[in-house]
């Protein structure tokens, strides 16, 4: 008996020490977690415009090129493919006869970013200039983010992917297992260049995507949305997303 | 009441051929858990429209059945219900057990099982699934240092250990409840009733699991079993059977009222398919009518085999509470625009659909098996069963409940 009540107590005192790490060490480095932005200012809020009166349903524009400079690959299966940005078609419910209309959707970079809150060990982040990104190192895979985000914008990649020798080497490496999502081509703006489907939307769509500072009063973007003809996708939300549509 | 407790001998052929199969089907679940790793998660059923499949419907069965168990055990040393000392110490264990299943089936079905040390070092205080991490180790602590005092008799820790994780239990399934209830976006997620209704749906899962392993184990080793004490706990069933059905109740009704909500309450309650079919008879007939019928019926309610029926039926039906709180929200589109119609090539605008494909099936048989292979270790291991279980009514009562069931002879 006294043999097993210590061995029992062993095992108590291994639970424990458990417990207190797990406890313990999240909030010792809970202050180390600050330092991600990379360089990103805070004198600058990057967000978008999309005019969609400029969306034709047929332009695959922002689609394909977003594909080509990120490398995101086609899986066989529809419900598996990983999107960082997709055409969705609308109309208005209820209205026999309405109009179908299209525009781009992505992830929209959101103030209040719901996949932000609720990701357990912090992989989701907003840089210091607005952009949302996905830490793949971090991410564990619990997919908590995929179910907390309004606007279906990230995409698990649920098989290995090889690397093409003929893919873009800027866009970051494609991992297994974790979940990603458009990154505004982070690794463009850091260059000072614009996001790959606004650039491709210029040259070959209705040039309807427009990218700037949101902090600048004389950008592009701020002056649309000053006026007051920008909305967001469902604003009732209040996650505030940095994209915005004219034209809804 | 002075109750002894004895380890099981384990030398008999048949507990070796229970511990042979319990561990092989135990071994189903790290063996399909690598097989997900190794291929990527395309082999089950999740896809990018439903992120969260059986594993975590299993997950949050368990932790329920958990929690339930937990509650349970506390009830003789922090209510003083001493009729129901003598499976104390086993629903501690199950407890224990369950949490540990709980866990390695949300861990495995990570798409970076790798990666599990990355949750001790990175946190996010908003997160309800960090808070849980917590919740869920803190809570395996307070069930093994109660399982201690248990076994030293220590009446003060046990009724200090046993509070607190009746405390600890609540919270951690009012957590769990949180993972979905607040999520706003899903229009059969956000409710502020889930947290409750978690806890409600746990202990009554948890009663019906400990009647079941009780009668098992009582049977298996040829002990005393009183069936007054199966019928006890099959009312104290019954009552936490009719706290479930009216958090249902009154979470449908409220979901009903308005009109942003009508598609989604009415995917859920009638035109759901498989879902609706798993509301109305997996849950709602078999799960919490029937049983509640078997449990308070004057004759039925004290027959064991009847309770044990109930026991069951109640289980699954719990399970299937489970499934259809975690899939369905899942599986009905998500609101891009509320007031138009939307499609693409990424699902959007469409209904979903799930079914659990066979590595999930097995992955979740392997973590019963988990369950059931650790219980009969731990049994053999330390003094976790009494000789004999025997109700004790209240003292006007003693005189004409003198002779005392035993139902298998």
């Amino acid at each position: 008996m006294s043999v097993d009540r210590r061995d029992f107590l062993k095992i108590g005192a291994v639970m424990a020490a458990g417990t207190v790490v797990s406890s313990g060490a999240p909030l010792l480095t809970a202050a180390m977690a600050e330092g991600e932005n990379s360089g990103a200012s805070a004198r600058n809020q990057w967000g978008m415009v999309i005019d969609i009166n400029k969306c034709s349903p047929d332009c695959t524009a922002c689609y394909d090129a977003c594909r080509k400079e990120n490398n995101v690959p086609h899986f066989p299966e529809p419900e598996l493919d990983i999107h960082w940005i997709r055409k969705i078609t609308f109309k208005q419910k209820g209205v026999p006869g309405a109009e179908e209309r299209a525009m781009p959707a992505m992830c929209y970079h959101c103030q209040h970013a719901p996949c932000e809150h609720v990701c357990p060990v912090a992989a989701t982040f907003t840089r210091a200039d607005g952009i949302v990104l996905v830490d793949k190192h971090r991410c564990i895979g619990c997919r908590y983010c995929m179910i907390a985000c309004p606007y279906k914008a990230r995409s698990f990649v649920s098989r290995h992917v090889e690397h093409d020798p003929a893919e873009n080497p800027d866009a970051p490496i494609r991992m297994h297992g974790v979940v990603e999502k458009c990154d505004l081509c982070v690794h463009r703006i850091d260059k000072g260049e614009k996001p790959a489907c606004v650039e491709a939307c210029a040259k070959a769509g209705g040039g309807g995507m427009l990218f700037g500072d949101l902090n600048d009063p004389d950008s592009e973007v701020s002056k649309i949305v000053r006026t007051g003809k920008a909305t967001r996708i469902r604003a009732d939300l209040g996650t505030n997303p940095r994209v915005f549509y004219v034209g809804i | 009441m002075n109750i002894k407790f004895t380890k099981v001998e384990g030398n008999s052929a048949s507990y070796w051929a229970y511990m042979a199969l319990t561990g092989l089907v135990a071994a189903l679940a790290p063996l399909t858990a690598l097989y997900m790793f190794i291929n990527g998660h395309h082999v089950t059923g999740m896809t990018n429209q439903v992120p969260w499949g059986m594993p975590i419907v299993m997950a949050v069965f368990l932790i329920g059945a958990s929690a339930g168990s937990l509650v349970l055990s506390a009830m003789s040393s922090v209510f003083g219900k001493t009729e129901y000392k003598p499976f104390a110490r086993i629903a501690a264990l199950l407890a224990i057990l369950l949490i540990m299943a709980a866990l390695m089936a949300i861990i495995l079905d990570w798409g970076r099982p790798d990666r599990i040390l990355v949750p001790f070092f990175h946190f996010q205080p908003r997160s309800m699934f960090s808070l849980n991490a917590i919740l869920y180790n803190s809570y395996m602590l307070v069930g093994f240092l109660y399982l201690i005092a248990q076994f030293k008799d220590n009446t003060r820790w046990m009724k200090i250990l046993g509070l607190a994780a009746v405390f600890i239990a609540v919270g951690v399934h009012s957590g769990t409840g949180a993972i979905f209830g607040f999520v706003y976006v899903r229009e059969l997620y956000g409710s502020p009733l889930l947290p409750p209704s978690f806890i409600a749906a746990a202990l009554s899962s948890g009663t019906g699991l400990m009647i079941i392993a009780l009668y098992l184990m009582f049977r298996a080793t040829g002990r005393r079993l009183d069936n007054r004490l199966i019928s006890s706990l099959g009312r104290l069933m019954g009552v936490f059977m009719m706290v479930v059905f009216y958090f249902l109740f009154i979470e449908n009704v409220t979901r009903s009222y308005a009109p942003k909500n009508y598609e989604a309450a009415s995917f859920l309650l009638f035109h759901g398919g498989k879902y609706t079919l798993m509301f109305w008879l997996g849950l709602g007939l078999s799960g919490l009518v029937i049983p509640t019928m078997i449990v308070f019926h004057p004759r039925y309610g004290r027959a064991t085999g009847w309770v044990l029926v109930a026991s069951a039926l109640q289980v699954v039906g719990v399970f299937f509470e489970r499934y259809i709180i975690v899939i369905p929200a899942q599986v009905m589109p998500l609101e891009f625009f509320p007031d138009k119609e939307i499609t693409s090539v990424f699902g959007d605008g469409q209904f979903a659909n799930y079914s659990v494909s066979l590595v999930e099936a097995l992955y979740s048989l392997g973590l019963m098996g988990v369950v059931a292979f650790g219980f009969g270790l731990c049994v053999k291991l330390w003094p976790m069963l009494p000789t004999e279980a025997v109700h004790i009514p209240p003292e006007a009562e003693l005189a004409e409940a003198r002779e005392v069931h035993e139902f298998w002879g």
